[in-house]
């Protein structure tokens, strides 16, 4: 509320004098009065119409101007009803004085209660009073000074409603106020309500535009705040950045993605650079993709692809992006250089391979360790009773030379050499019935139903290790003269070993080929191929006994199942499969009886 | 010096024991065999030259062990190992810790008997320090407290004015003294008593 040295509490208000008393309206009637002075009047209303249109911020000001000038009064203004002290408002409980002309003057931002004053009892009564020494009923007005000898109030009205009054006063009898100023007042009154509407619309018009003006300058802000914060990331050259068409064109790139791809800004400029292009053949069904993600969605996930440098030369990166709004021809992307990811990967994998292989070469030492032990273990064994038997034979060659061998010494001597011979070839049996269990039963078989029975025992290590069987066996192949148990033994050999070979594979198929069929030589032959790891350098060397590769092996298969093979006639041999893999064949001489 | 020599054998292979022993006294010689270390330890040692045949493998206490055993009790028989499965490593070690020989099984006769011969003829001689020695000792022990003092005064090139000055003494009492002393030692010269004292202070004890 503003609070000015004339503004005054509705408490400070107490009524002294009736309202009738102070009132002498009907007088303006009776009182003599001057003519009117029509030229005067329009002049001072085309002056007032031009300075709504010119300044509306001082309209008020010189509607009170007028009506001191038009009425020859001291002090002329007017009140408008507020709730804030300022902004005018039908619902007010306060009349707010914005303008004052004349002696008054001085009193601008002032005013009177709604319900206690003169400009009350104006709006109530709804029709223009004139007072005469209203102070007497109104104490608040007392200290206004000069005091008010006659005041002549028109209300004045917005959409029916009455919205303030406009005012005349003189502080002496100079003159009284009369008819003609009752008329004069009244048109003026209409003016103020054209210019209150006036004004009223110019401030909502103002506040439109600025409320227009601020959602226009958020906009702009927003709008230079994204594209400053999009340049920084496109200048910061920490990712690529590009500008494309759907043609296959680049249009524009940061140098981020230049220096990828190793091209220049006139490479860039003279359209050199194309997407199309930079693609290796082999990633375009993957691009593909992206542009029908881009038709459907507007945006293509980011995906890992390959570009060419300039020299020729392929850089791995992730790329991700979208097509712009618009014709849907153009579109952003961000690269990322993979390089040292990738290089990092590989070197772990490095890292990784070179630690499995430590421990493949740790496992074969500590392997060979045993098989030496075992070895000493053997000659141990052998050598005990060697040495006996060597001792007792010298001790009676000794004796001998002397001509000092009593008989029984000897026969003694003699038994115990027989029992530590009968020992040493009882450990040489234990080794061989160790290495050879059973004893061999030659049969006529086709070799077909023992790789069916070996794959039947086979069959869940196949599908633990997720290796897929490939069969092809030649029907009614001849039979071979063999033991049952030890080409079972062999082919279980081969088929575990080409098992245990795929399990290094994670990126591609295990696949376990089986194929029988007769060489050219007639002989039956049996392949077994797997595209595991391969034999490599490793070569023959796979025969040798104890040489192995698995971390469980005795080293003692492949040169058993070769010795088994050439103990029929036939032969066993290791070759390299493709595109990688190893084939293991061996042959059997076809019975002599055979059906075929 | 004329008790008989002892071979004592540990091995736990019965036959090669047995052999090990024909083998031996084939050729003369007295042989104790053991299959374990333990009965040999509890066993007390001859008076005589003796070696020791070991086999590395043994049951209980290894054939390297027992030869640590033997050392920490201050025996210093001569060892000749034999073994199945003889390794490097593990003769060095052997040899080192003073084994005669590392003989792998089965080996020549010859080269088993031969190491026998040196491990007894070392031990002969290891023994006749020690008899010497003990000897000496024995003697040096016989002589009167001032006779030990006279002595050693002698060995370190004091002549006989000297020694009476430092013990206060007259020169023909040390000169007596002297006489007697070298009479006890078995000594024919001065020369003679400062050989026979170096192999006194050098077996240790004084």
């Amino acid at each position: 509320m503003a609070q000015t040295e004339n503004d005054f509490t509705l408490e400070a208000s107490i009524p002294t004098a009736s309202l009738e008393s102070i009132l002498c309206t009907e007088e303006l009637q009776r009182r003599p009065s001057r003519g009117p002075d029509y030229e005067k009047e329009n002049h001072a209303f085309v002056k007032l119409v031009s300075g709504l249109a010119d300044s509306p911020s001082t309209i008020f000001q010189t509607l009170a101007e007028t009506i001191q000038d038009i009425t020859q009064c001291d002090s002329a203004g007017l009140s408008l009803l507020t709730r804030d002290g300022k902004t005018p408002d039908v619902c007010g409980q306060r009349f707010y004085w914005p303008a004052i002309a004349g002696m008054w003057n001085p009193h601008v931002g002032g005013g009177t209660p709604r319900n206690f004053g003169p400009c009350g009892d104006v709006l109530d009564q709804n029709r223009t009073l004139l007072f005469r020494h209203f102070e007497r009923r109104y104490p608040y007005l007392m200290p206004v000074i000069p005091a008010a000898e006659e005041c002549l109030l028109v209300p004045f009205y917005v959409a029916g409603k009455a919205v303030g009054t406009i005012w005349a006063i003189m502080h002496s009898g100079r003159r009284k106020f009369d008819a003609e100023d009752d008329r004069v007042m009244a048109s003026l009154g209409k003016f103020a309500s054209s210019a209150y509407q006036a004004l009223a619309h110019i401030e909502d018009l103002k506040i439109q535009v600025a409320e227009r003006e601020k959602a226009e300058a958020e906009v702009r802000e927003l709008a230079s705040g994204l594209e400053a914060k999009i340049r920084r990331l496109v200048e910061a050259n920490v990712v690529g950045i590009v500008m494309w068409n759907l043609e296959g064109a680049i249009t524009e790139a940061n140098d981020a993605f230049l220096r990828m791809v190793q091209f220049d800004r006139k490479d860039l400029a003279s359209g050199r650079v194309r997407w199309t292009d930079l693609t290796p053949v082999e990633w375009r069904g993957r691009d593909e993709r992206a542009l029908a993600d881009l038709n459907a969605s507007g945006i293509f996930q980011p995906f890992e692809k390959e570009y060419f440098r300039k020299d020729g030369s392929r850089v791995p990166v992730l790329l991700g992006g979208a097509l712009f709004e618009g014709d849907g021809n153009e579109g952003v992307a961000f690269v990322l250089d993979l390089t040292e990811q990738k290089r990092a990967q590989e070197m772990l994998q490095e890292a990784q391979q070179t630690l499995y292989t430590t421990q493949g070469e740790l496992a074969q030492v500590s392997r060979l360790t045993t098989m030496g032990e075992l070895a000493a273990s053997i000659a141990h064994e052998v050598n005990q009773p060697l040495t006996a038997v060597t001792n007792n034979a010298n001790a009676c060659l000794r004796l001998l030379a002397r001509h000092n061998l009593d008989p029984e010494v000897l026969r003694r001597a003699l038994e115990e050499i027989v029992a530590d011979g009968t020992r040493a070839s009882a450990v040489i049996a234990r080794i061989r019935a160790f290495m050879k269990k059973t004893p061999a039963e030659k049969k006529e078989l086709d070799i077909n139903d023992v790789i069916q029975e070996v794959l039947a025992l086979a069959r869940r290590e196949l599908s633990e290790n997720r290796v897929l069987l490939e069969l092809q066996l030649t029907k009614a192949l001849p039979h071979v003269l063999a033991d049952r148990v030890q080409l079972q033994q062999v082919l279980l050999n081969l088929i575990m070993n080409a098992v245990e070979a795929m399990t290094a594979v994670t990126d591609g198929r295990r696949m376990l080929s089986v194929q029988s069929q007769v060489d050219e030589s007639g002989d039956v032959m049996v392949m077994v191929r797997d595209s595991g790891t391969g034999l490599g350098s490793e070569g023959d060397r796979v025969f040798n006994p104890f040489f192995t590769t698995k971390s469980n092996g005795m080293g003692m298969g492949l040169p058993i199942s070769r010795s088994l093979i050439e103990g029929y006639g036939g032969r066993l041999w290791a070759s390299s499969n493709s595109p990688h893999g190893a084939v293991f064949s061996f042959t059997l001489p076809i019975a002599a009886e055979s059906p075929s | 010096m004329t008790h008989a020599s002892v071979v004592f054998v540990v091995d736990d292979d019965p036959s090669v024991r047995s052999s090990l022993k024909f083998l031996m006294s084939s050729v003369g010689l007295q042989v104790e065999s053991f299959d374990s270390a333990d009965p040999l330890l509890q066993r007390k040692l001859p008076d005589a030259p003796s070696c020791l045949v070991l086999d590395v493998r043994l049951r209980g206490l290894s054939g390297l062990d027992f030869q640590r055993e033997l050392a920490a009790r201050n025996c210093h028989m001569p060892i000749i190992f034999i073994t199945g499965h003889g390794d490097i490593p593990m003769s060095v070690r052997a040899m080192k810790a003073g084994a005669v020989e590392f003989l792998t099984k089965p080996f020549r006769d010859q080269d088993l008997l031969d190491a026998i011969r040196i491990a007894l003829d070392k031990d002969r001689e290891r023994r006749e320090r020690e008899k010497e020695v003990s000897d000496l000792r024995d003697r040096f022990n016989s002589l009167t407290p001032r006779e030990q003092k006279v002595i050693s005064m002698v060995v370190s090139g004091m002549l006989n004015k000297q020694i009476a000055d430092q013990l206060g003494t007259a020169e023909n009492t040390v000169k007596v003294h002297r006489s007697r002393a070298m009479e006890k030692m078995h000594a024919q010269s001065v020369a003679d008593l400062v050989k026979m004292i170096e192999k006194v202070e050098s077996s240790g004890e004084p």
